[in-house]
């Protein structure tokens, strides 16, 4: 071996301990990189795999009632390859304790196996066409601990229908499970897909003939022009009464697995870079270190006869081999952990896996990108080898300027603090550049670390916002058909209520210009007290007599402002499409909808005195109460969503401690390293100081000291950073359907400054063996390296 | 010594240094000649510019003004890359700290300087001619001072160059050290014909030479051929 290079490599050894730190940073900088690149190919590979085992459709259309002749004529539309009819229809289940709301939604199967979203059986058997029977998806089963053979007790239209379980099985369409646009979050207990054969459907539901879902298959050649085919069809059903046709891309399972891909891949890329960039900097002020104290070295080598360029390689090097080594171990993880976490996402979404594979471009990407930024950091850091002058380096280097500092011109200020913290404040003036990085270090440990924390608490003030602020009522009915206004009276007499209020709620079809969305549009009474509207800056916002308020989302998706005329589309064959002013945009975390005065609303659908639900308070066993009523649909409660979303927060608060962790280890290393080369550039700086008369633990305690003034000067930057991380977070997150309100409790930022200091603490420990096992005396003697 | 034996020519050498407004002259158009194997001892106090003198025949600086030939080569028109060589192959340093490698050996630190030679010596060879055979595995910390300069000597002589450069080799040492070390250098001149320059601000190190040079201020104000040089060991201080 070169001799430089075995000098490299005890260089490297007498300095493992940032060796190490750094390394770590790039291993996970690489893993990451690597691992969650390649679980986001197999998902996606996966999932698309699974789509065309069981055909996913590409048309979704549901109509009011269609006959099979309607859907066999669609053919005459150019590029369909497959049309199917179906019925698809929500309804209660009765399960064992009459206080659990559950629902489901029942779905036919046509006669002959296959077609568009063939279900995929993973045990059990299929269906008969005689006998009731069901097959049942298998996040509902398993959430509900269900097993084949059980029966299930589906309430359709006033009956109840008990089925045998034979089958249990996955679906394209569920992957990820949730009931509709305006869930939250995923409840596989309370809400759950069972198929059953077309004429059970058809006779239970009364669509003898008939149906009330399209699946459409489109031709691959003709996939470019699907939005012309979702026009021809809209027309060509339009007497049908199409209620909405979704693309498979706005498939709500389908949109949600490319959502949790994509936030995959954005992640990866994210942090391997923060990572790097935090190592490469690192790597940067320590090697600029190392060659400063080895200036000597230096010279001698140009006096031996290497040239710049080797002497550059000999301390690039070292960056090198941090990149490499990190590259490699991380290589070694990553491989494993992106199988384990792609069998972990498969498991979680319930689809066969497909074949696990090994992408070695992002290994070769990674390598590269490591490499490059070690390079790079190692170059820059050793840049100065070049203009060390073989004969100058011979000579101790000259004493810096260490003129007066700012703060010693206010007198005032500069003499009452006292001669160590003098030092203190010297040291840190005066290598600027390191202190504004270990302050920027933590300014960003403090920022990463306070996104978790901040995450951990928006689920909570987004439901608090959304039901305690913005809509208030305790519980939400919704009828399974129109009815008059006289059932509020009626619902008096059922249940002991302390406020009700009608409500009617009808899907349309917003339009302005060329922008439009299905949004159910929600009429209350003109002096509701269950919905507080406010506009984005907080002003209340009164119900108007006539024209429509729009969520601020909503407003966003049709780029409509007060004033604005926009068209609204019934999906009724003969009312006609009205045009209705908008004059409020409102607040709405969850969900978007749009709000009206409710006789106005009826006016839109030529109705009078019409409700769809209602909304109330009372303390009434009220699921209970309205369990056998005719025409109930479903009565949800706030308490049961709360329910839920204590469950989701369990599954969070893993993640969350991953994302501290990260943000732990970045402060660490920086903090280490930071102190670790402040240390070694200062010895001789404390060597004299021993020689005065100071002891280890003064000194140590003045380096501590340094570092606690920076930790407070980079926690204050860290606020605004950590605060515009979280917003940046937010907006990341925020969908069409939830915009996540940036709330930071005082708690947050409290929080978040323990676990910095503790990371700082944690780092600072770390050096205190090097101050102590350093030989200060022979410090003074010799100035060779 | 015949004239055509000339190994380095130094023509009227002169080195500047601006410090702020001021320029200070550390040679002033100095011109000297030295001769294949000679053992040439410059003499003068500190701040006399001899340090300079020495970094500009070692191709670690370069002159101001003026031209230093080695072997009819003017290295002062030398860019970077050539001087780098010209160090590699042709000149050996001796520093008066020693300056070794901490983290390598003592043979390794010879190593590192043979490495990148074309004609390096046997570095056994050359470890056993400055006695180091048996310390020759410690590391610099592990060694005296006299043992430690006796390493960089091995480390200059095993590049094979065609001078020895060293300055103060003894400055650190206390005398008995010192003495050796002289011997050794001397030995270097005779055994493996080198020339030696050796610059030191102690008078009675000029005895053992064949030539004495007496800088000051820049100049050279005595040259003196010693036609009967003295053996090291006689040598006090």
């Amino acid at each position: 071996m070169k001799k430089l290079d075995v000098r490299l490599l005890r260089m490297i050894k007498n300095s493992k301990g940032q060796f190490i730190s750094i390394s770590v940073m790039v291993i996970l900088a690489l893993t990451i990189y690597v691992s969650f690149s390649m679980v986001a190919d197999n998902l996606y590979n996966t999932i698309y795999n699974y789509y065309d085992i069981t055909n996913f459709g590409d048309v979704f259309v549901e109509v009011v009632r269609i006959p099979k002749a309607a859907i066999d004529h669609l053919y005459t539309i150019e590029g369909i390859e497959e049309a199917q009819g179906r019925i698809s229809s929500d309804v209660p289940l009765r399960v064992a304790d009459p206080n659990e709301k559950v629902r489901v939604r029942v779905v036919s199967l046509p006669k002959e196996s296959g077609g568009i979203n063939s279900i995929y059986t993973i045990y059990g058997g299929e269906i008969q066409e005689h006998g009731k029977t069901t097959a049942v998806l298998q996040q509902f089963f398993d959430a509900r601990g269900m097993r084949l053979g059980d029966k299930i007790t589906p309430y359709i239209a006033g009956r109840e229908y008990p089925l045998d379980i034979v089958g249990v099985i996955g679906s394209p369409e569920y992957i990820y499970l949730m009931e509709n646009e305006q869930s939250l979050l995923p409840a596989p207990e309370k809400f759950g897909v069972i198929y059953v054969t077309e004429d059970f459907a058809q006779s239970v539901f009364g669509f003898q003939g008939s149906y009330n879902e399209v699946t459409i298959k489109i031709k691959d050649e003709y996939l470019h022009d699907i939005d012309r085919i979702i026009e021809d069809i809209e027309e060509q059903l339009d007497r049908y009464g199409v209620r909405r046709s979704i693309k498979r891309e706005d498939h709500l399972s389908h949109s949600m697995l490319m959502q949790e891909v994509d936030s995959l891949e954005v992640m990866s890329t994210a942090i391997t870079l923060l990572f790097l960039i935090v190592a490469a900097v690192i790597i940067n002020i320590m090697l600029s270190r190392i060659v400063k104290n080895d200036r000597m070295s230096i010279g001698v080598m140009k006096a031996l006869g290497y040239n710049n360029f080797s002497i550059l390689a000999h301390y690039t090097k070292f960056s090198l081999l941090i990149g490499l080594v990190g590259s490699i171990i991380g290589i070694i993880l990553s491989i494993p952990l992106s199988g384990a976490f792609t069998n972990l996402y498969i498991y979680y979404f319930n689809i066969p896996m497909f074949e696990m594979q090994v992408y070695y471009i992002y290994i070769v990407y990674g390598i590269l990108l490591t490499s490059i930024f070690c390079i790079i950091s190692g170059l820059i850091g050793a840049r100065s080898v070049l203009r060390i002058l073989p004969a100058d380096s011979m000579r101790p280097e000259a004493p810096k300027t260490g003129g007066r500092i700012w703060l010693e011109k206010i007198k005032p200020i500069w003499n009452r603090i006292s001669f160590s913290w003098k030092m203190v404040i010297r040291n840190i003036l005066r290598n600027k550049k390191r202190a504004a990085f270990l302050m920027l270090g933590i300014a960003l440990t403090y920022g990463i670390t306070m996104v978790p924390i901040f995450m951990s608490s928006v689920w909570g003030n987004m439901f608090m916002l959304h039901y305690g602020e913005f809509q208030t009522m305790e519980y939400n009915i919704d009828f399974t058909k129109p009815m008059n206004t006289n059932v509020i009276r009626e619902l008096q007499q059922l249940i002991d209520v302390d406020y009700i209020e009608p409500k009617t709620e009808i899907p349309f079809e917003l339009v302005n210009g060329w922008r439009k969305k299905v949004v159910s549009v929600i009429g209350v009474p003109k002096d509701t007290q269950f919905y507080n509207f406010t506009t984005p800056t907080g002003f209340r916002i009164d119900i108007p007599n006539s024209g429509v308020i729009l969520a601020e989302g909503l407003a966003n998706i049709l780029g409509a402002d007060i004033g604005d005329e926009i068209l609204v589309k019934n999906f009724m064959p003969d009312i006609d499409d009205k045009y209705v002013e908008v004059k409020g945009i409102t607040q709405q975390y969850l969900g978007i909808n749009a709000y009206m005065n409710q006789e106005e609303l009826n006016k839109l659908m030529e109705e009078r005195g019409m409700v769809t639900g209602a909304l109330l308070n009372s303390k009434d066993e009220v699921a209970t109460k309205l369990r056998d009523i005719k025409n109930i649909g479903q009565v949800q409660s706030v308490t049961d969503m709360k329910n839920s979303f204590l469950e989701f927060m369990d599954t969070i608060i893993y993640s969350m401690g991953v994302m501290m962790l990260f943000g732990g280890i970045l402060g660490f290393a920086i903090v280490y390293n930071v102190t670790v080369i402040s240390i070694s550039e200062r010895i001789m700086e404390f060597s004299s100081l021993r020689v005065l008369g100071f002891d280890k633990k003064e000194i140590y305690k003045m380096v501590t000291r340094e570092n606690a003034l920076i930790t407070f000067l980079g926690i204050t930057i860290g606020i605004p950073l950590g605060y515009g991380l979280c917003v940046s977070m937010v907006q990341g997150l925020s969908t069409e359907l939830y915009s996540i309100p940036v709330i930071i409790n005082p708690n947050t930022y409290a929080i978040t400054a323990i676990s910095t200091i503790f990371f700082v603490i944690v780092a600072q420990l770390a050096t205190m063996r090097k101050i102590y096992k350093l030989n200060l005396l022979d410090a003074l003697k010799s100035r060779m390296s | 010594m015949l004239k055509n034996d000339v190994l380095i020519k130094v023509d009227n050498v002169s080195k500047l240094y601006q410090m702020g407004e001021v320029t200070v002259a550390a040679l002033k158009e100095v011109s000297l000649d030295i001769y294949q194997g000679e053992f040439i001892v410059i003499l003068g106090p500190s701040g006399s510019g001899k340090s300079t003198l020495l970094n500009i025949l070692g191709g670690m600086d370069l002159p101001s003004e003026g031209k230093v030939f080695m072997e009819d080569e003017d290295i002062t028109n030398y860019n970077d890359k050539k001087l780098t060589v010209y160090r590699r192959e042709k000149v050996g340093f001796v520093f008066q700290f020693y300056n070794l490698m901490a983290n390598l050996t003592a043979r390794e630190n010879v190593e590192l300087a043979t490495e990148i030679c074309k004609n390096a010596l046997n570095i056994d060879d050359v470890l056993g001619a400055v006695g180091l055979s048996d310390r020759k595995d410690h590391f610099p910390a592990q060694l005296s001072g006299g043992e430690q300069q006796r390493v960089a000597i091995a480390r200059a002589v095993a590049k094979n160059p065609y001078l020895l450069l060293c300055d103060e080799p003894t400055g650190a040492l206390d005398f008995q050290t010192g003495i050796k070390i002289l011997s050794l250098l001397k030995k270097i001149n005779q055994d493996f014909k080198k020339t030696v320059v050796i610059i030191t601000h102690n008078m009675p190190i000029g005895e053992m030479a064949d030539r004495v040079i007496k800088v000051r201020s820049g100049e050279i104000i005595e040259m003196k051929v010693n036609d009967s040089p003295i053996p090291p060991e006689r040598i006090e201080w």
